[in-house]
């Protein structure tokens, strides 16, 4: 009986050992990094997580494919419930909820010593979108932005030799080549009622003198009016204001319509689907040479501040930013940075188009960044809305979102 | 104690039980969360302080956000519009088509469990088939109506500010119609034919024999199939994101998509509540009415 008992003792020992061993083994830290990235795609995050942690060197990566609707959501609720990720992905717009409210590390000290991330390499737009009160709490991981896609055959069909630089011009043509007895339109846009019209939208308050905090500017009222006469008259269909830019540019590629307002997300499809020649300009401004802006899109990236692990998702946040050059002839990205090169694909059509958006990016401005930035977005498209659909007049519907602006800035 | 075991396995113990447990899960399933609604609509709740319970007291300052909101009467408009438009719709053709398969044809009854298709069909998919059918330059109802020379244009009825609202309904006529005549079919065969029988030979007229019979007859059916029709209306929130998106301008945005909103792409939780919890009044009052108006058949 006594022997047994020590023999089970020993058994014990000797199996708690066996237990220890993996233990130690496994003092490899595991970074959890969350992403829209593979929900439809391959894409970097998926790519680089995976690539990162078949690396030996102590930390592992755990990647996890969340739906873009849902994203933003999830990491609320797993941030509340102590439960957050690493690193997480966002689209920019929605970073500065995080940031602002310290979910997102601060990374400015450990980025000053870091011989990978360096913040002045960064354009203005997105190195705003990831900054909050002078501080750093992530990186951009790719952008894009909008500009204008024209069918070069119309054009030229019609006599006009350049694509428009105004947006008198932009109104003039359109209605020079709508041709509503063939289904064809003279251009198409999205003024959606959600963030893609916004998108869309902030960028001509921007660029007539206004910003999100003072959106009833003169050109903004302009503006609504002239792309609602257009409507009126056929020359946009009405559908703009329940198309996504997705769809909205695919009536573009079909040919029905003569100009699209669209970003470089749209390249690939367009170079197999259109039957034409095309090509891309810059957005409209308002008179020649005046003041010009676009939309900022793209994801960010950021460490959680609830981290266990900070040195370590620093690491991987190293790794993701040191293979962006690889973002754009892998997966179609543009990158943040203006010292990454962008080889050429040997496509005419589609070099030509990204020159024109890489110029367009230096004048992209994020929306934002405020911590409320969803309802702010959302007095802005709702004053579009009810100025296209006439519910309003521009300067009724410009003053009424400048109204429930001033409630959510104060 | 052998008494407490015998009135528990049968007996008043047995009773109380079976009460309490269902009083249990009623107070679990529907109480908790209720309460847990009205007390969000009472404090001001953002994600950081989603978890835990200790918010800022709002009082009634997320009711009078709500009120003064710009769209507030205008959501309202539309969801009497979408609520009555629908359970109309819904009745009137559940019936006509109810009252058409008591017909006997042959496959009558086949037929109508074909009907049944758009009943099983999840939202979402309903949704998104209407929203290909109400498509603006490119729908299927557009290119049917200009065939038939009814329309000239387009209609935009998504994008149509006065039109949008209605698309919906349309689909959620199609949506329930199904699940009417169905309810209908069943309160019709209950009817014992010898009544019929016994009007036409007293000389009844069609139309006399169902005012004078058929609807007498089904009182209990239409009141159930009228109050089920309120609540899967109010329920009804998969075909919005699908077609129009509460849009343009929440030219067809309802209640329950505008509580949606506030919740989950304005992150405002307390918001989306309040607006539930008006939601909730409503169903109320239409409820109270209801009992009250069957409450004597239940009795007999």
């Amino acid at each position: 009986m006594q022997f047994t008992k020590r023999g089970l003792l020993a058994g014990l020992a000797l199996g708690a050992l066996v237990a220890a061993v993996p233990a130690q083994a496994q003092d490899e830290v595991t970074i959890t990094v969350w992403s829209i990235d593979g929900a439809n795609q391959v894409g970097p995050s998926d790519t680089f997580s995976k690539e990162f942690d078949e690396m030996d060197n102590g930390i592992n990566v755990e990647y996890r494919i969340l739906q873009f609707d849902e994203i933003v959501n999830e990491t609320l609720r797993a941030f509340a419930t102590g439960n957050a990720p690493d690193i997480v992905s966002l689209d920019n717009p929605d970073f500065a909820l995080f940031s602002s409210r310290g979910a997102f590390l601060d990374i400015t000290d450990m980025a000053a010593e870091s011989d990978v991330i360096n913040p002045e390499v960064y354009f203005e737009g997105p190195l705003n979108s990831v900054s909050w009160d002078g501080r750093l709490y992530g990186v951009g991981k790719y952008t894009d932005t909008i500009g204008v896609f024209y069918n070069k055959d119309m054009f030229a069909e019609a006599g006009i030799e350049n694509p428009p630089q105004t947006w008198a011009e932009f109104e003039e043509y359109a209605r020079k080549l709508a041709k509503p007895d063939q289904g064809v339109y003279g251009a198409t846009l999205s003024a959606r009622g959600n963030e893609e019209g916004t998108f869309q939208f902030l960028p001509v308050i921007q660029m007539s003198g206004g910003g999100y905090e003072n959106v009833n500017t003169e050109g903004a009222r302009e503006w609504l009016s002239m792309v609602k006469g257009m409507i009126d008259d056929g020359v946009l269909s009405q559908d703009v204001l329940s198309l996504g830019q997705w769809d909205s540019t695919g009536t573009f590629n079909s040919g029905n319509a003569a100009m699209a307002i669209s970003g470089p997300w749209e390249i690939d499809r367009m170079v197999e689907d259109a039957d034409f020649d095309w090509g891309v300009t810059l957005l409209p401004t308002f008179g020649e040479g005046d003041e010009r802006s676009s939309a900022l899109g793209g994801f960010n990236l950021g460490i959680m501040s609830t981290t266990e692990h900070p040195e370590e998702a620093f690491k991987v946040l190293e790794y993701f930013v040191s293979q962006d050059d690889r973002l754009f002839p892998e997966f179609g990205y543009l990158p943040t940075r203006s010292d990454v090169e962008l080889p050429l694909s040997g496509i005419e059509k589609k070099d030509a188009a990204l020159a024109v958006f890489q110029e367009q990016l230096q004048y992209a401005q994020p929306r934002g960044p405020h911590p409320e930035w969803q309802k702010i977005s959302k007095a802005i498209y709702d004053a579009e809305q009810a100025a296209l659909t006439g519910q309003m007049t521009p300067d009724e519907a410009l003053s009424q979102a400048q109204k429930t602006i001033d409630t959510i800035l104060n | 104690m052998r008494r407490i075991l015998s009135s528990i396995t049968d007996g008043k113990g047995f009773d109380l039980i079976m009460v309490g447990m269902t009083m249990l899960f009623l107070f679990a399933l529907a109480g908790v969360p209720l309460v847990y609604n009205v007390v969000m609509s009472f404090q001001q709740v953002d994600m950081f302080n989603l978890n835990t319970f200790s918010r800022p007291f709002a009082g009634f300052e997320n009711y009078v956000a709500i009120v003064s909101q710009p769209e507030f009467w205008l959501v309202i408009r539309n969801t009497a519009i979408f609520v009555f438009g629908s359970i109309a719709g819904q009745f009137i053709f559940g019936f006509a088509l109810a009252i058409f398969f008591m017909l006997s044809f042959p496959f009558a009854s086949t037929i109508r469990g074909l009907f049944l298709v758009s009943w099983v069909m999840p939202g979402l998919v309903v949704g998104a088939l209407w929203g290909w059918i109400l498509a603006g330059d490119f729908g299927v109802l557009n290119a049917i109506l200009r065939g038939l020379g009814i329309i000239d244009g387009t209609m935009f009825w998504k994008s149509d500010p006065n039109l949008s609202i209605w698309a919906v309904t349309i689909a959620n006529i199609w949506l329930g119609l199904a699940f009417n005549m169905m309810l209908l079919s069943v309160g019709l065969a209950g009817i014992p034919r010898d009544l019929y029988e016994a009007a036409e030979l007293d000389g009844a007229s069609g139309w006399q024999r169902f005012t004078t019979i058929t609807l007498p007859m089904m009182r209990s059916t239409i009141g159930a199939v009228l109050a089920l029709g309120l609540i899967y209306t109010l329920q009804q929130f998969d075909l919005f994101p699908a077609i129009t998106e509460g849009g343009p301008a929440n030219s067809s945005n309802v209640a329950q998509y505008w509580a949606w909103q506030w919740s989950f792409q304005l992150f405002d939780f307390a918001k989306g509540a309040t607006v539930s919890m008006m939601m909730l009044i409503f169903v109320l009052v239409a409820s109270i009415v209801y009992v009250r108006s069957t409450r004597h058949e239940v009795r007999g």
